[in-house]
């Protein structure tokens, strides 16, 4: 179907959300909250566009709207400017710690007013390190508590059993807000530390040992050489190959 | 039959100027850790070997990737990594019986051969000719018999 966004023609197919098909267009908009690789969640609310269909105007998050036959969408309108500005400004005085956020809100022209900021906190509860820790099949993280108090955690704020510190979580991240430290082989996120799996040859850590567990477990035909860094396996290779053709 | 980078080490001088041409048309910059090709050079038997993708039929890092951000291309045949799905979990990397795809914690991405969309730039940079971009199936069958042989062996010493 076709779909117009912006003045310009494009293609979209039925079932896919509207940022998808702008996205895929070429069309920036926004977001914080989305991935690619996630389900549109509706929570940052930053892909906010304005619909028009049939002469009706509404604002909607576009993220998890499905395309329609016929929408005309808006994604830059003086409402929608100021519904970004207000979210930026809202999540960085909830996350002034975040580097990203302070870069938001700058760019953004957000008026300074007198909400108080938190410069100890970074996570402006995206909940993308949710989503792909559950698409990675560990789910050792979920939203807790309710309303000020909500925040990102491992149940009862325990090393979780099923965390295999791949540290997912803390690259996805929009806000660089999840702590991942590696020092001397420990890597330690989410309040559990991870002996790191040396390379059999070279001795340094590529991996944590759970993160090859869990593959092996999950995957055993393609898990072949798993004490091998990269950089070893691609050696290994490398000197059989030698090795046979200067014969 | 698709093409692939056939990769022909006797012949390999291990300049390197593959890794700097990789890393340029990627990145933009001559930096060999992020180059998608490697050179070993091995000066006792006088001898280098380009290591890169060999974008497997049956591939480890799209067969264990959670999100399919991983996929063929129709045009190319290279496995690609879409980076906008790409949820930097490493398993590919962990998985890659060859080491061919590396993580850049730089530019926070997976580095993997994607063979320039269907024209490598590496081998018109190789002065000496080791990489090549064909058919394998039009490689001579005795070449193609012999090379066939010291790979299967090296697999099989992997395997």
């Amino acid at each position: 179907m076709k779909i117009i966004v912006d003045g310009k023609e494009i293609d979209a197919v039925l079932g896919e959300t509207l940022l998808g098909a702008a996205r895929r267009a070429g069309i920036h908009i926004p977001t914080l909250c989305y991935h690619e690789s996630l389900e549109g969640q509706g929570r940052c609310r930053l892909c906010m566009v304005e619909v028009n269909e049939g002469g009706r105007k509404e604002v909607v998050a576009s993220c998890t709207y499905p395309v329609k036959e016929g929408i005309e969408v808006t994604t830059s309108t003086p409402v929608i400017d100021k519904i970004r500005r207000n979210i930026i400004m809202l999540l960085y005085k909830r996350a002034t710690g975040s580097p990203v956020m302070r870069q938001l809100f700058q760019e953004y022209g957000c008026p300074q007013n007198s909400l108080q900021e938190n410069p100890e906190e970074r996570c402006i509860l995206c909940n993308i390190c949710v989503r792909a820790c559950e698409e990675l099949g560990s789910s050792a993280i979920s939203l807790i508590m309710r309303g000020t108090q909500k925040r990102v955690a491992t149940p009862y704020d325990e090393a979780a059993a099923v965390c295999i510190g791949c540290g997912t979580c803390a690259r996805v991240c929009p806000a660089g807000a999840i702590e991942m430290t590696e020092k001397e082989g420990i890597r330690v996120i989410w309040n559990k530390a991870f002996a790191m799996q040396a390379c059999s040859r070279c001795g340094s850590y590529y991996a944590s040992r759970e993160e090859i567990a869990h593959l092996t477990a999950r995957k055993p035909e393609y898990v072949i050489q798993s004490d091998l860094c990269e950089d070893c396996r691609k050696r290994m290779m490398a000197e059989k190959i030698a090795v046979f053709v200067s014969e | 039959m698709e093409k692939n980078l056939i990769v022909q080490p006797e012949t390999c001088t291990g300049c390197r100027t593959c890794e700097m041409i990789c890393s340029f048309v990627h990145a933009q910059e001559f930096n060999p850790l992020r180059s998608r090709i490697t050179v070993f050079s091995y000066e006792k038997v006088g001898l280098s070997a380009p290591m890169v993708c060999q974008q497997c039929s049956v591939a480890a890092c799209m067969q264990v990737c959670p999100v399919g951000a991983i996929q063929r291309d129709e045009h190319s045949a290279a496995l690609l990594v879409s980076q906008d799905k790409c949820l930097r979990c490493k398993m590919c990397t962990i998985a890659c019986p060859f080491g061919a795809a590396t993580y850049d914690p730089g530019k926070d991405m997976i580095l993997k051969c994607d063979l320039c969309g269907g024209d490598p730039q590496c081998i018109k940079y190789c002065p000496s000719g080791a990489i090549s971009y064909q058919d394998p199936l039009q490689a001579t069958l005795a070449k193609r018999k012999s090379y066939a042989e010291k790979f299967k062996t090296a697999f099989e010493e992997v395997i």
